[in-house]
């Protein structure tokens, strides 16, 4: 079984109304994720230098991971060409983990949204006043 | 710069403070052209740019900030920048009612944590370090959504999301093949062997989405 193979292809990142989703693994570039992905590995457990061919391994399942989710996601939730957020928590709602991380998440986003907000109105305030 | 405590515990001590006034270190965050022409960039500004690897609980602290001591900080400057400028762009996009997940500031749970934290080795340490650290890119997870759904358009709430899950999902691949390693005596960096029968349990137990039509050839 060869790794898949992309090695050297450019990426050709808008496949716009593209039906064959098998197509796109093959034209991304290769280690698209890699740094990021060889601290993660360490962080949950590896090597502190990770083999290279477990991480390129890694890397695949998650984009064949998150490729099918997405599809999972634009399948139930809504023909209408966006994939909104209910989509997914829908789908890893068996996954309790997930699930809680991500309102966790969620929750978070709003919470700097409101900060950003706050430090917007302020900033104001004190260029009227000088 | 005071380096002689943990970054988390220090960043745990600098929550109870009143958030920052003065401007960050220019070092701290290179050349943000994007960033509003204000002088003042508070750590709420900061904080922005990493909502996934914030602490539980505390908004508008950036643990990583007060102490940068960790081996990927370079990298993770460089990560901040790009996140925060999707995030500027993408505010407008945001239609879900966010507002209904409460946040979770257990002040018990905080307690706790700290004294765990404050017991760890030195390498115990930089392993959770990492793991609160690293994440993927939401830029490339969001090139690569792009690619898969075809439209344009992903909203910024997607693309963390799917980060967050993605990296979950990474989390359980390893442990599971550290698991499996264990199981059969090895010791050592985890090798491709274990990453695909740790794969293959994982989708035995369901938690890998299956594909409606298989793919024929990897």
């Amino acid at each position: 079984m060869s790794s898949s193979g992309a090695a050297g292809q450019s990426a050709k990142p808008a496949k716009a109304g593209s039906s064959q989703p098998s197509e796109t693994s093959v034209k991304r570039k290769r280690g698209m994720f890699q740094k990021d992905l060889q601290h993660m590995m360490y962080g949950f457990g590896d090597d502190p230098n990770p083999i290279p061919e477990s991480v390129a391994l890694v890397e695949d399942i998650v984009v064949e991971y998150v490729t099918d989710m997405v599809h999972k996601a634009q399948d139930i939730g809504s023909k209408r060409g966006k994939i909104s957020i209910e989509d997914f928590l829908y789908l890893i709602r068996k996954d309790t983990p997930k699930l809680n991380r991500c309102t966790e998440l969620l929750s978070m986003q709003e919470e700097l949204k409101q900060a950003r907000k706050a430090f917007d109105v302020d900033e104001e305030k004190l260029a009227s006043l000088e | 710069m005071n380096q002689s405590k943990d970054p988390f515990e220090a960043a745990y001590e600098e929550q109870e403070e009143s958030p920052p006034d003065s401007p960050l270190a220019p070092d701290d965050l290179d050349g943000r052209p994007s960033s509003p022409p204000s002088a003042a960039a508070p750590a709420s500004q900061d904080a922005a740019t990493a909502p996934d690897d914030d602490e539980t609980g505390t908004a508008g602290v950036n643990p990583s900030d007060p102490s940068p001591s960790a081996p990927a900080s370079a990298s993770a400057k460089i990560k901040r920048n790009s996140k925060e400028e999707d995030e500027d762009e993408e505010e407008e996009n945001v239609e879900v009612e966010l507002a209904k997940f409460p946040s979770s500031a257990d002040p018990n749970k905080m307690a706790k944590m700290q004294t765990i934290l404050s017991q760890f080795t030195e390498d115990q340490m930089s392993r959770y370090e990492s793991f609160r650290r690293s994440a993927l890119q939401k830029a490339t997870m969001k090139r690569l959504l792009v690619s898969i759904t075809g439209s344009q358009k992903i909203s910024m709430p997607v693309t963390i999301v799917v980060c967050g899950i993605a990296k979950m999902f990474v989390g359980e691949l390893i442990e599971t093949a550290r698991s499996v390693m264990t199981e059969r005596n090895e010791s050592g960096p985890i090798r491709p062997c274990h990453i695909r029968e740790s794969y293959r349990r994982l989708k035995l137990e369901g938690k890998v989405p299956k594909r409606s039509v298989p793919r024929l050839f990897r």
